[in-house]
């Protein structure tokens, strides 16, 4: 029943996909013309997408085994939470998910398009195409409502390393608003190839989206990178995992695409590139999926036997030849004229940043794609260790924090010295002050202290713009200093998430450089010092929940006198797997995290082994990614009041 | 027109050398993934230095020596004697896929990282492979 409700519902979607991309073109190639036929389509979309994303919960909610997706994903005994994020923890709910998503783009986008609209109709015929694809994935290679013959009493259950942090729950989603949303920009850059529209029309109209997906991109990212801090029990939170590559090379174009959109619409420059970019972003994406949906990162050899698999790859294939072929044949149509006045100018620092993020996305693909490509020629099954990825990263990190250090202070068109002097001379010396204080605290490391000193000139430039905007408005320092971020929420919330950039940055280098892994073992009672810590275990405990049991053991901690708490550092077991997964414990501290993960519990003994890592200022870096993300979407809300204000002003209200 | 298929030429051109220089960069920081079978009878493998090996534990053959075991593992065609430094984790244990990695002498595998592969394997309905409570009294 609930089947044939899903399957008939994602049939719906595919059908309304179909006819989306034709009455598109159709009306595209009418001059924009017909634009209310458009309405159907995509009604039928976002109708078929939620009634599909619904079907697949309610049969998770109701235990209806009959699926083999429920069968295969969730248990009677899950909790609710984990019911409902069970919709996208394997791979066909999650293509579901990324159809939900699609159509709730393709939805907001229609809004946006009216009666004439050529450029808007033929983007949301390339979203039909790119909907065509996965909705047709969903009846084909990736059908969740495919149904088993005889129906089990229970099902086996999601992947534990699924079920054990509310991140989890968050995070898929949080990562597809912002993957799924490249699809609007690309759609409207197509859109404006064949379209031969060489105005920045396109930009600004995607404007929101972009900044809607970056935001959402940001905090996917952020948010994996806590879940596995938080429950992979390795202790990292990043380790260039082709996995975690595929949502950071994305990020890196995206953010390349968000400033270098600011150049065209400031001084018109800069179009074939944003569309190049944009195109990759979305291409890089596709291969994301790939790499994370195939199996192909897992194992190379799974990757035949999924239809999935190919049928990405060939999509991928295809949106590569036909994006940068019609850029090829079509580019030089939404080329811009205007030239660079000179490389010392706001623009020349863009374009700066643009070459570094698209080198250091190059360089991050490469080392990501390598091993498949290696193997699929010559059988050799090879890593690319995190060091190789390290190497090329701090290097290009640095020059780039540099870049954001005096770029946004810098003028357009022509930076004259003297003005870069003055600006930069405060900021300069806090950096110089801040720089020698580290040193004298006792930080020898080079690429600390660069970095440090990068950071402190990021934000001291900007505090120093703040202030002296401030205070040149006629108002009092207080209310200019208020009304700095509506007076231009675009830069604001850019700074906001450079000043975030910044802490991240200063965290990054702190754990990476002061970290430090022991290994002790303990007897019951008995005690270890390491680093100024004392832990004592004090037992261990086994405690039986719903769901799962854990066994684990009890470690008191101390650093001096004071006591720091109890860590319970342990070993989920999920009643339907062999395997149990490792929980780590995290004392969180203002100088530094300590990090337990639980290496082993002897059988018949007293005695634990415990793997204890420490690292220095973690809280700064969710902070500051947290930062980042607060800075996008303060971008993205200020843009609208801006602009009915503008209006009313013009109208002299 | 021109000056846009000049400069796709020229960036291609950029990139190609690029790429050179990155995989050429890449060949030393490789780690291989080998399996049994393919490495007993490789001599070859003992001066390839540092990799990477896969198999499952052999059952009745780990045996803790000090701050080390050793075990055997098998991709089920060659067995390997792997000795391993350090405390392995909890979920070790006979029959479990693991990758260690190390160098090969032709004889023993010495390994001083460990990774236990995650398996898919499931509790059958009416009894457990093994349940918690039994493993830990």
């Amino acid at each position: 029943m609930i089947a044939s409700l899903g399957i008939a519902s994602v049939a719906l979607a595919l059908a309304s996909a179909i006819a989306l991309a034709v009455t598109g073109f159709r009306a595209f190639i009418r001059g924009g013309e017909g634009t209310t036929s458009l309405r159907l389509p995509v009604w039928g979309l976002l109708a078929g997408a939620i009634v599909a994303m619904g079907a697949l919960e309610i049969a998770l909610l109701t235990d209806d085994f009959s699926l083999r997706y429920v069968a295969e994903n969730h248990t009677r005994d899950t909790p609710l939470l984990f019911t409902i994020a069970a919709a996208w923890a394997a791979l066909e709910g999650s293509i579901v998910l990324w159809g939900l998503v699609l159509a709730g783009y393709a939805f907001w986008v229609h809004r946006s398009v009216g009666e004439g609209d050529r450029i808007g109709v033929a983007a949301l015929a390339v979203i039909g195409l790119v909907g065509i694809f996965f909705f047709g994935m969903m009846l084909t290679a990736a059908n969740p409502f495919v149904t088993l013959a005889v129906v089990p009493a229970d099902g086996s259950g999601a992947n534990p390393l699924l079920q054990n942090h509310i991140l989890m729950a968050i995070h898929p989603p949080m990562l597809y608003l912002g993957y799924v949303g490249m699809t609007v920009p690309f759609a409207f850059a197509i859109a404006s190839l064949l379209g031969g529209d060489s105005t920045t029309v396109w930009l600004e109209r995607t404007r929101r989206w972009t900044l809607t997906a970056w935001t959402f991109l940001t905090l996917g990212i952020l948010l994996g990178a806590w879940w596995s801090y938080e429950v992979l029990g390795w202790g990292g939170y990043w380790a260039w995992d082709p996995v975690e590559n595929a949502s950071f090379l994305p990020w890196l174009t995206a953010t390349a695409f968000v400033h270098s959109a600011v150049v065209q619409r400031r001084r018109g420059m800069l179009q074939a590139w944003n569309v190049a970019l944009v195109i990759g972003t979305f291409a890089l994406t596709i291969l994301g999926t790939f790499l994370t949906r195939s199996g192909v990162v897992a194992s190379v050899h799974s990757f035949t036997q999924s239809a999935v698999g190919p049928a990405l790859l060939g999509f991928l294939l295809l949106v590569l030849v036909a994006g940068f072929g019609l850029f090829a044949f079509r580019g030089h149509l939404v080329a811009s004229t205007p030239r660079l006045d000179s490389l010392a100018s706001r623009e020349g620092v863009f374009l700066l940043n643009n070459l570094l993020l698209a080198l250091f996305a190059f360089v991050v693909l490469i080392g990501t794609i390598y091993p498949m490509i290696l193997e699929a020629f010559t059988g050799d099954r090879v890593s690319v260790g995190a060091p190789w990825f390290d190497r090329a990263a701090v290097p290009i990190s640095l020059v780039l924090l540099f870049a954001l250090g005096f770029g946004p202070i810098t003028p357009y068109r022509q930076a004259r010295p003297g003005i870069l002097w003055e600006r930069l001379r405060g900021p300069l010396q806090a950096t110089a002050v801040a720089a020698a204080l580290v040193a004298v605290a006792g930080v020898r490391s080079i690429t600390v202290l660069t970095t440090f000193a990068l950071a402190t000139l990021i934000i001291s430039a900007i505090v120093r713009q703040a202030h002296f905007t401030a205070r040149s408005r006629p108002t009092s320092y207080v209310r200019a200093v208020g009304g700095l971020y509506r007076s231009d929420p675009g830069y604001w919330g850019g700074m906001v998430a450079h000043v975030g950039v910044a802490l991240v940055a200063i965290a990054i280098a702190f754990s990476g450089s002061f970290d430090s892994r022991d290994t002790v073992t303990l007897e019951v009672g008995e005690s270890a010092r390491l680093h100024g810590y004392t832990l004592t275990y004090s037992g261990p405990f086994f405690s039986e929940q719903d769901h799962r049991t854990l066994i684990g053991a009890t470690i008191v901690l101390t650093r001096g006198e004071s006591g720091l708490g109890t860590l319970q550092p342990a070993l989920t077991q999920y009643p339907n797997q062999v395997q149990a997964v490792p929980t780590p414990a995290v004392h969180t501290g203002l100088r530094e995290d300590v990090y337990l993960s639980l290496v082993r519990i002897e059988e018949g003994t007293a005695r634990v082994t415990i793997d204890v890592f420490r690292f220095p200022l973690m809280w700064l870096l969710w902070l500051g990614g947290l930062v980042v993300v607060s800075g996008g979407a303060l971008s993205f809300f200020g843009r609208r009041r801006l602009r009915s204000e503008a209006t009313l002003e013009a109208v002299g209200v | 027109m021109k000056r846009y298929r000049l400069f796709l030429i020229a960036a291609g051109g950029l990139l190609a050398v690029l790429i050179g220089f990155l995989v050429f960069n890449l060949r030393d920081n490789l780690v291989y993934y080998r399996v049994p079978s393919e490495i007993v009878n490789d001599p070859d493998a003992i001066t390839a230095g540092r990799f990477r090996l896969g198999g499952q534990v052999v059952p009745g053959t780990i045996v803790p020596a000090g701050d080390e075991v050793r075990f055997e593992i098998t991709d089920g065609t060659a067995v390997v004697l792997v000795a391993h430094t350090g405390v392995p984790q909890q979920l070790f244990r006979e029959g479990i896929g693991v990758v260690v990695e190390g160098t090969w002498d032709g004889t023993t595998f010495t390994s001083d990282n460990m990774i236990i592969k995650h398996d898919e394997q499931y509790r059958t309905e009416d009894g457990g492979i093994y349940t918690p409570d039994d493993r830990y009294p």
